[in-house]
């Protein structure tokens, strides 16, 4: 999250109206052409035929069905797995100073890096029959690969960024002598984290969670590569949308997609609900800091 | 309680913040570690405290011998530089933290909160944020909070380094006041030669993790031990 | 029974929960076990159709009733996922050597052809052409491909059935009229300059053409070829050049995976059911080419009598010209080079 202290007032003002209109409105261009009327138009394509033809598309076929629900499961045990890690990482990096450090906080970033499809196939050739674990896997009758834990585990890579790195400047701001005087007050370790750090970084972990789970529902590359492209089975939402829009179902693609395109509209809406509570939060802590400061 | 502090050493990394210190501060005492700036004193107060390790040496408690003891299980108040008050609770609950973490009933907590925000005459304020607190209000509460659970020792770090002056000058002997009241024994760090002087009753000069100096204030104006103390204590003002 | 691992165990119990969630909300839970076929890009109407008469066919004969699950990709990531462990009961891919991949690594057999009928061939394809309405570029054959201004839409050899069978008509095409190999050589290099775009699969590549509207020409799969005017009225047509590649998409079954799921009857039954009339008439009205010739004589206005070369015209078999014409640093990698 970005906490501006002030903008800088403009010193545009100067500039010859013509810059300041024109600028305005190519900005205003791009974004109606590129971001609003592709939005909007994914809605009228789901709804063009109506409401009872929407819902057969997004009900009616259980391959679709399936993807809906498969999405539902991938979704919260990646964004879990990556909460817990999110919050034990951001704390041992910012509470720490231990070898290694800097390298963690390097690999963090790293599936933000790497190409998706690229994650896949280094999921693939890890637990794939041609891989190291695959044959183990198989003999003890495991399947990760073209199946849904497969899924979950690349969905959890290429998300698993998002927490952290939120979450470490949160920690960093919030800074440890609050936890510290919990323990001096005789606290344990559970009881400092409950009552002092989980308010504290809460409102962060809310906001690295959502965006957690938006990219999480919406990942097709990775997913793509090790799913198999197994009908009702292991296509999420964003591999139906591709198969249908493929298979010329365009109104059940644009039904599927208008599904992912609310969801992240609704993302869009907490994570501007958030940004409102956490800049009120930091005027808070800025105003006890400048007390602070005063000699 | 009386604290005993025996060769303790701390690095960090290639830096040597304590080179074998040794230290005794009687029971009841209030002590003060003056020092410039990375001269240790935070680092002996932290390791006195149990926020730190130490490298070698041992920390004693009166008989006691707390130097691999958490600083949960040590019973210390320690009030930080900044306050470091939860900023989600509010004042009353932020004094009653050590008493809910060690389950006291509602009934008890409630008249043992009352009376240290009688103590560091804070009533009426229950209900209020942090934020919602001057910086001198704000210190009071990080102190009645440093005391709910009858701390063995109190340990001040900066006390009064981030209040302006008026205030601070109140603090101070209000702070010595309070001191003689609750008979506790106290280490505070300062770089402050005028507020170690004046609040102390001993004090401890450092310099480059080591002790240059232990004395009363008298003592250290009227013979100096080294060049540094000399120097850090600047002109002397004889009119205290 | 011996102590399991711990670690397999909780792993067990981790990835226990994802089938218990995960399966239940597609079909009905059959009790005659689940087929997988993993074909190629083009087939999914094809095997939705197939299997919709075989499950009840099935069932009638033996009383058990199963399921069949599809995988559709290109085809050569599809055998590439087979031997990463995607556990196909039977695969029905665009090309041997995609097939025989499978056996060269201990999935499937030797001799896998000989054990179904017409050597594992129960319907074959050709490469034809699509074009914009009313033919605005004029393209009759092949060579009118290699004109100027005219765009290309093909998927990428290395990966897809459909890229390669199209590359080796055009290589075909010119010495089945008594070209040389040098000759045959410029032509695929001058046709590969005028294609923007190389697709993974044949899907990737008609939505390219038909959806997205670029490019003037789009070799790709008969059956494709007609799907594809079908989606848009009015919009495309069918070229038929004078001569093409015979195509044969073999099917085969998994081996390995049949018997360890212990689905090898069924397999079998799955792909003996693409010999019968019925399904040869399916096949015929999907637009792929029947190997029953009586059948396909009733379809003759859908599937042109058409010069169709084997492989053999042009290489010793489909091995030889994968080897020849695919493998890494042969022919494709030393005429292609992409234009971004």
């Amino acid at each position: 999250m970005q906490h501006n202290v002030k903008p800088t007032r403009s010193t545009s003002r100067g500039d010859p109206w013509p810059v300041r209109w024109g600028l305005t409105l190519a900005a205003l261009a791009v974004l109606i052409v590129l971001v609003l009327v592709p939005v909007v138009n994914v809605f009228y394509q789901a709804l063009e035929r109506g409401l009872a033809a929407y819902w057969h598309n997004l009900f009616g076929d259980p391959n679709t069905r399936h993807a809906i629900l498969l999405t539902l499961m991938v979704a919260p045990p990646a964004v879990l797995a990556n909460l817990v890690f999110g919050v034990a990482c951001a704390w041992a990096v910012t509470r720490f100073r231990f070898p290694g450090r800097a390298i963690l906080l390097t690999l963090i970033d790293l599936p933000f890096s790497v190409s998706p499809v690229v994650a896949g196939l280094m999921f693939v050739l890890l637990f794939g029959m041609q891989g190291y674990f695959g044959p183990w896997l198989r003999a003890h009758g495991l399947k990760i690969i073209f199946a849904t834990p497969g899924l979950i585990l690349v969905t959890a890579f290429v998300t698993l960024p998002f927490v952290v790195r939120e979450l470490v400047p949160v920690m960093e701001a919030v800074g440890p002598e609050e936890d510290e005087a919990a323990v001096s007050l005789g606290a344990n370790g559970w009881q400092m984290f409950w009552r002092v750090t989980w308010p504290n970084i809460r409102w962060g972990v809310l906001y690295g969670v959502i965006l957690c789970n938006a990219r999480a529902m919406g990942e097709f590359g990775a997913v793509y590569v090790v799913s198999g492209h197994i009908a009702g089975r292991t296509d999420t939402m964003p591999l139906r949308v591709e198969k249908l829009f493929q298979e010329y179902n365009t109104p059940g693609a644009f039904a599927v997609a208008s599904v992912l395109t609310f969801l992240a509209l609704v993302t869009l809406a907490l994570k501007t609900w958030l940004e409102h509570r956490e800049r009120q939060e930091i005027a808070e802590a800025l105003a006890s800091t400048k007390t602070k400061e005063k000699q | 309680m009386s604290i005993t502090v025996q060769n303790i050493s701390k690095r960090f990394g290639s830096f040597t913040a304590l080179d074998n210190v040794s230290l005794d501060v009687p029971s009841g005492g209030l002590l003060a570690l003056l020092g410039p700036s990375g001269s240790g004193k935070t680092t002996l107060l932290r390791i006195i405290a149990g926020l730190e390790v130490p490298d070698e040496g041992i920390i004693l408690y009166g008989d006691e011998e707390v130097t691999h003891r958490s600083v949960r299980e040590r019973n210390v108040g320690f009030v930080f530089q900044h306050y470091a008050l939860f900023r989600h609770m509010s004042v009353f609950e932020n004094v009653a933290f050590a008493l809910r973490v060690r389950g006291w009933k509602q009934e008890r907590v409630r008249q043992r909160v009352g009376e240290l925000l009688h103590l560091v005459r804070l009533e009426g304020y229950e209900k209020r944020r942090p934020s919602q607190l001057s910086g001198g209000q704000r210190q009071r509460v990080a102190l009645a909070r440093a005391l709910a659970a009858a701390p063995r020792v109190l340990l001040l770090d900066e006390p009064f380094g981030a209040l302006d002056a008026k205030v601070r000058q109140e603090l101070r002997q209000w702070l010595r006041l309070l001191h003689r009241q609750i008979h506790c024994t106290t280490v505070l760090v300062t770089h402050d030669q005028e507020e170690a002087f004046e609040v102390a009753d001993r004090v401890v000069v450092m310099n480059d993790g080591r002790i240059e100096q232990v004395g009363s204030p008298h003592e250290l104006l009227q013979q100096p031990a080294s060049d540094f103390v000399m120097d850090f204590l600047g002109c002397p003002d004889y009119s205290i | 029974m011996t102590s399991k691992n711990p670690l397999v165990v909780v792993l067990e119990m981790l990835l226990g929960l994802c089938p218990l969630l995960g399966v239940g909300c597609g079909q009905a839970n059959p009790d005659g076990g689940e087929l997988l076929n993993v074909s190629y890009d083009p087939t999914r109407e094809l095997w939705r159709d197939i299997n919709a008469r075989f499950i009840p066919a099935y069932e009638q004969q033996t009383g058990r009733r199963i399921s069949i699950e599809q995988s559709h990709a290109s085809s050569g990531s599809q055998a590439r996922a087979v031997l990463d462990g995607l556990e196909a009961d039977v695969v029905t891919l665009a090309l041997w050597s995609d097939t025989d991949a499978l056996r060269k690594n201990g999935l499937i057999k030797d001799g896998w052809e000989e054990r179904l009928p017409n050597h594992a061939l129960a319907y074959y394809s050709t490469i034809v052409f699509v074009v914009r309405k009313g033919n605005p570029k004029g393209i009759k054959d092949w060579p009118d491909l290699i004109k100027p201004g005219v765009e290309i839409i093909t998927p990428n050899p290395k990966t897809s059935g459909n890229g390669r069978l199209s590359f080796l008509a055009a290589w075909g095409a010119v010495r089945r009229r008594g070209g040389s190999e040098e000759e045959a050589r410029r032509f695929v290099t001058e046709l590969y300059q005028h294609t923007p775009v190389l697709d993974n699969g044949a899907r990737g590549s008609t939505t390219t053409f038909a959806q997205k509207k670029i490019g003037d020409v789009h070799l790709t799969w008969e059956n494709e070829a007609h799907l594809e005017v079908a989606e848009t009225p009015g919009e495309l047509e069918i070229v038929y050049p004078s001569l093409s590649i015979r195509a044969e998409p073999f099917v085969a079954v998994v081996d390995a995976n049949v018997d360890r799921k212990g689905t090898r009857a069924t397999a079998e039954a799955y792909l003996q059911f693409l010999y019968t009339e019925e399904a040869q008439h399916i096949l015929a009205r999907h637009h792929y080419r029947p190997i029953n010739e009586a059948v396909r004589k009733q379809y003759t206005a859908q599937l042109p009598d058409l010069e169709l070369f084997p492989i053999t015209a042009i290489a010793a078999d489909w091995e030889d010209a994968q080897k020849k014409f695919f493998a890494n640093g042969a022919i494709f990698d030393s005429i292609y080079k992409p234009s971004r």
